[in-house]
């Protein structure tokens, strides 16, 4: 099934006659918990934008959606002109995000955990950050996954946001993320479909 | 066969429910402090962990859950939460057993980490990488072991299933290691039931 087919499907099932007639693209959206909340996307309208996010709002207009195929984390420093940041370099390598994507009334991700160190399926293209001397040289793992199979549909006019915690893998304790003057993020990135009047306007 | 149309073909031929939310699982489960043993077996103890070292309360998925591995990853930390070389990069093998079957039967695990540079695919052509200089736990310095899977394995619903890790003796230290399952599933969906 492509990520056409898949939105074309959902939106049959939910009676979204004139998706199909829309203009299919590429995009990603993006938050910040700047509350140290537990969730992302939820407060959007709150957040500068696009310093913080590229949304005035948790749900998309009248025939937006977005297939959601790749989600990641990373960390805002809020201190240093929101600089984007790797969770790994800040949290350290036993740190896990556990999530879950909610999308209107509907749990869609499941205690879905992206480790510290490196997520399934990820490591073709892991980030190996070089500096001098060699010896300080690091690996930025991706905290990302990259959904299997279909991706998951976000339709229009629907509110959706991330919940999550972060923990220890090793003591298992949860690591508070307000001690820090940083803040997690989040992307989803996927297929895109916009809204196109056609010949209406 | 896709991810997609395995699981359905499954999912049919046991006669599990085919209604769910499509999702993407990554099931995973730590063992904590375990030393130098010659086996490890992920999935069996949940008694203790917390939701940050494992993601399910018994070893099975519930009713009208079922998933696809598609991929097995294994990781070792130290107590300061440093990842290190999984078992050392010792000669370790992993099998899966699904109910009374086994899906995987000794796989080698350890060409597909840090220092070796004979990954089975070239989807980790650059698992040898490593950067050099001490590792800390800000600073990783090495990949964690992966191996993707040819074959799309399924768990079904309520069938419980293990990872065996065997070696001789591989030394995992005193910190934590974990192993995490990933792939094309199912989540229970109620849909109108409620």
């Amino acid at each position: 099934m492509t990520a056409q087919d898949k939105i074309l499907y959902v939106a049959n099932k939910l009676g979204l006659t004139s998706l199909k007639d829309m203009q299919a693209s590429t995009g990603a959206v993006y938050d910040v918990d700047t509350d140290h909340s537990g969730q992302i996307f939820s407060s959007a309208s709150r957040h500068q934008n696009p310093s913080l996010t590229n949304l005035t709002q948790n749900q998309f207009e009248v025939n937006e959606a977005l297939l959601v195929e790749s989600i990641a984390f990373y960390n805002l420093d809020n201190e240093d002109g929101n600089q984007l940041g790797n969770i790994q370099n800040v949290y350290g390598s036993q740190a896990v995000i556990v999530f879950d994507l909610i999308i209107g009334n509907k749990r869609t991700m499941k205690s879905t955990p992206v480790f510290g160190s490196g997520t399934p399926f990820t490591f073709a293209t892991s980030g190996i950050k070089n500096l001098a001397p060699a010896a300080t040289s690091q690996i930025n793992p991706r905290n990302q996954i990259f959904l299997e199979g279909a991706g998951i549909l976000i339709p229009p006019q629907v509110q959706w946001y991330v919940e999550y915690q972060i923990f220890n893998m090793v003591t298992g304790a949860v690591i508070p993320t307000n001690e820090l003057a940083r803040n997690i993020g989040c992307y989803l990135f996927g297929t895109r479909v916009l809204l196109n009047f056609n010949t209406s306007i | 066969m896709s991810q997609i149309n395995k699981l359905a073909y499954v999912d049919n031929k046991l006669g599990a429910p085919s209604q769910g939310q499509q999702t993407t699982r990554i099931l995973f489960n730590t063992i904590t402090a375990p030393g130098t043993t010659s086996g490890l077996i992920f999935f069996k103890t949940f008694q203790g962990l917390t939701n940050g070292q494992t993601n399910l309360v018994q070893n099975k998925l519930d009713a009208s859950e079922s998933m696809i591995i598609k991929t097995i990853m294994l990781m070792q930390y130290n107590t300061e939460g440093t990842l290190q070389t999984f078992g050392g990069q010792e000669q370790q093998t992993l099998s899966i057993i699904v109910g009374n079957q086994q899906v995987v039967k000794n796989l080698p695990i350890q060409f597909n980490q840090g220092g070796v540079g004979q990954s089975f695919d070239r989807l980790h052509s650059n698992a040898a990488v490593g950067t050099g200089g001490v590792a800390t736990f800000e600073r990783q310095t090495e990949f964690p072991c992966e191996i993707r899977l040819l074959t799309d394995i399924v768990i079904p619903p309520q069938v419980s299933f293990e990872v065996r890790v065997d070696s001789n003796n591989a030394v995992y230290g005193t910190g934590a290691v974990v192993c995490a399952l990933s792939g094309y599933g199912k989540i229970f969906s109620a849909g109108n039931t409620f």
